[in-house]
């Protein structure tokens, strides 16, 4: 017993000191500004996360960070915490922030899908959009507060993605996916010709207002002028805390249990008894409800939105996300979606070429670590045990 | 057990030192005399041809600008994708507009890009120009001081297409349009410029944009018997209109919009394409008064893509923000003011001259005929001479 407290306790710290090194690149990563110290900064971590792993260091990490999930957890909202009030005037950092736990809630969802039924979804985008034009539809009406707005926006998804779960169980594997791809399509030529959703030109999305405050003004706190979207990088982190809580709990319960024998065999499955139709429904339609509720969200924080948010390409990036983190694997989906989203934008210093350097690295990150960043375990059949 | 941690101490200190002094190096590099302008357009994407032309064209003007000796500041060019999505326009028009080095910008090609992001200019107060979004609300849709626009729009085209009408006589319309935003916004705004201008519209008609028989419509027009048929919509509907009102007989002049001129319409109609007129924004870079300097000058630098047609807009929007600069300094708020100020501006695109919404109201709109199978422009055709007539 006595090692394994010390071990917990070397764990521990392991574990603040990895989330302060992380604070500290992030924050670099934001404020570098120039072609040169943007290659710096990420030849240097790409460099730092080499030597470590040759020395074995990034094993310990992950095993520290592992051994104390509770620990890891409180420390990842901390760190978003600390670039918040690091920011706090930036809102160029604030929103990239923002549409990064937002995207992540996103995955999370697809990774419900994939992830643990093993049902490829190819228009995430689009249920991501629904929720968005949820919330464009009803900020017109004031009286509807932002949370309901969010919670309708998500039910709205998971309607939408109802009329799908037809063809979708009727057909399997491949077909199915197409089905999916074909709604992307679809949902996209629907709103490119709908006038009443604003056509191709897009439509204004209210800003947020709770008691008579409105989220769209800066607020002063002290002598201090705080961006306007702090509140928004809040809402948005506990959207993430409460959905990344909500399918961890979901992957380790007998729900979870049941998804991943779906996904592993159907038929097999079916022998024990397992309804596989009842579980693709239920993955299907949670996944849709927490894109939509995502999705709800980040239209009100950008507050405009087209057609062109939410084209096929935007599902592709979605699931190519989920590739890169490691498909079932919820940190890997939100360390991927930092990197997709936060890599192009800080390339915008290179302007047209900036799409190619980004999409070189990907290809060379799937070409050397296919499985993903943090590949899912095996899980054990009760999470805690050892398998 | 030791080992390990002072290993990973070791990797934590050696990796937190680099990431600090990244973080310090930047603010050392500050000089007094910059000033930083930026440029927004489609670089990456399906439109990237106009975006990278404009981003070199406005590039252009600083470049030319830094050679000038008596410039007062040098400029530094920050140039920026929005991939022609709102989303993305949204968060480098956030970029941009909440670095406080930065005093003005040239700012995007797709009007959904430029709806998004003008609230966020707004919000900041940075003083934008548009340089090549065309829908009326970019400008028209908000009361924002910091907003302007060089570029025509769909009502500039249409004002210049109802005065030139009318002054040539016209007094009775029958508007055809398509169903889509852009044919409906063409007969909103062409009915209120020729009511304005003393002519009449006697009836309108809307078509879808696949409809292939007008039997019906052009029937009820030759009992009106109206001067002009003017058409609002894409150069497919407007074949087969042009075509049926032959048949029919209907001998009234037809009149499109810029979705009309292209060369598919003439290769359609052959000779019936005749005499037919169209609208459209900017002008062959060779009539505007500064484009033999313009492409001189973008010729010197050798860019690898043309300008595209709204490349001069960007030069000439840059321009002016660069001038303004000058004149007031580098403070977003004096360039805003001095902007919103009536006066009347030269530039290699002719006067510019903004409205209380900034929108400029001298854009440049060409006017074209067909003659002998071609698109000629107005003032070099056979028809102004006097040599041709328009039907009556």
């Amino acid at each position: 017993m006595s090692t394994n407290t010390t071990n917990s306790l070397s764990g521990v710290l392991c574990s603040f000191a990895f989330a302060g090194v992380i604070t500290a690149l992030m924050t670099a990563i934001f404020i570098v500004e120039s072609q040169l110290l943007i290659a710096g900064v990420l030849l240097g971590t790409i460099g730092a996360i080499v030597i470590s792993s040759k020395f074995g260091v990034t094993s310990i990490i992950l095993k520290s960070l592992g051994e104390n999930e509770n620990l890891s957890n409180a420390l990842a909202v901390l760190v978003t915490l600390a670039l918040i009030v690091i920011f706090y005037d930036d809102h160029y950092v604030l929103f990239i922030l923002c549409t990064i736990l937002l995207y992540s809630v996103t995955v999370l969802g697809l990774n419900i899908q994939l992830g643990y039924a093993g049902l490829i979804n190819f228009s995430g985008a689009a249920f991501f959009g629904v929720g968005g034009y949820t919330a464009a539809v009803l900020s017109q009406y004031h009286s509807i507060p932002p949370i309901l707005t969010l919670v309708i926006g998500g039910i709205i998804a998971a309607i939408v993605g109802s009329i799908l779960l037809l063809p979708i169980l009727r057909t399997s594997g491949h077909y199915s996916a197409l089905v999916t791809l074909a709604f992307a399509l679809l949902f996209k030529v629907f709103l490119d010709v709908n006038d009443s959703l604003g056509g191709a030109q897009g439509v204004d999305v209210g800003s947020f207002t709770l008691f008579g405050w409105d989220f769209g003004n800066d607020i002063t706190i002290g002598s201090y002028d705080v961006s306007f979207y702090v509140p928004y990088v809040l809402a948005s982190l506990v959207m993430l805390c409460v959905v990344f809580f909500f399918v961890r709990r979901i992957e380790r319960s007998w729900i979870g249990l049941c998804l991943d024998s779906v996904r592993i065999d159907e038929v097999s499955s079916s022998c024990f008894g397992i309804n596989i139709v009842r579980w693709k429904i239920v993955a299907f339609t949670i996944g849709n409800f927490v894109a939509g509720l995502s999705g709800a969200l980040y239209a009100s924080i950008l507050g405009y939105i087209s057609p062109a948010n939410f084209s096929f390409g935007d599902s592709l990036m979605f699931l190519s996300i989920l590739l890169l983190g490691g498909i079932g694997n919820l940190w890997g989906t939100i360390i991927a979606t930092a990197i997709v989203v936060v890599l192009p934008e800080k390339f915008q210093v290179i302007q047209e070429y900036r799409l190619f350097i980004y999409s070189t690295l990907v290809l060379l990150m799937i070409v050397y670590r296919p499985v993903g960043l943090l590949p899912r375990k095996t899980r054990t059949y009760r999470p805690g045990e050892s398998s | 057990m030791k080992t390990f941690n002072q290993k990973i101490a070791i990797t934590c200190i050696a990796v937190a030192v680099m990431t600090f002094s990244l973080v310090a190096a930047p603010n050392f590099a500050n000089a007094k005399d910059i000033v930083k302008v930026a440029f927004i357009g489609p670089l990456t994407g399906g439109v990237s041809a106009n975006g990278i032309g404009g981003r070199n064209s406005a590039e252009l003007a600083v470049k030319v600008r830094n050679e000038d000796p008596a410039a007062k500041y040098t400029y530094e060019f920050v140039g920026m994708d929005d991939e022609c999505k709102p989303n993305v326009g949204v968060q480098v028009a956030t970029k941009i507009a909440s670095d406080k080095r930065i005093v003005g910008a040239v700012a995007h090609y797709c009007s959904a890009v430029a709806l998004s992001a003008v609230k966020i200019y707004h919000r900041f107060g940075l003083p934008v120009i548009v340089w090549g979004a065309v829908h009326p609300d970019v400008t028209y849709g908000n009361k924002f001081n910091e907003i302007f626009r060089v570029n025509g729009t769909m009502i500039n085209q249409n004002e210049t297409a109802a005065k030139f009408m009318t002054s040539n006589g016209y007094k009775k319309f029958v508007i055809i349009n398509d169903t889509t935003d852009y044919g409906k916004a063409h007969k909103e705004y062409f009915s209120k410029f020729i009511v304005e201008n003393g002519g009449e519209i006697i009836e309108s008609f809307g078509v879808t944009a696949d409809q292939q028989d007008f039997t019906a419509e052009l029937t009820k027009i030759k009992k009106l018997d109206p001067e002009v048929i003017y058409f609002g919509g894409l150069t497919p509907v407007g074949v087969r209109i042009r075509s049926q009102m032959n048949k029919l007989g209907i001998n009234a002049q037809f009149e499109g919009t810029s979705g009309l001129k292209s060369d598919a319409y003439i290769e359609g109609l052959g000779d019936l394409s005749e005499g037919t007129l169209s609208f459209i924004e900017g002008a062959p870079l060779e009539k505007l008064p500064g484009g033999e300097f313009f492409s001189s000058e973008y010729t010197k630098v050798g860019y690898d893509q043309a300008a595209e047609s709204y490349g001069p807009f960007a030069y000439a929007a840059m321009n002016l923000l660069l001038d303004t600069i000058e004149e007031k300094g580098p403070n977003r708020k004096a360039v805003v003011k001095a902007l919103n100020a009536p006066a009347e501006y030269d530039s290699i695109i002719g006067k510019i001259d903004f409205d209380d919404h900034g929108q400029n109201t001298v854009a440049a709109i060409s006017k074209y005929v067909v003659q002998d199978g071609k698109w000629v422009l107005w003032e070099d055709s056979e028809y102004a001479s006097g040599k041709r007539s328009l039907k009556k």
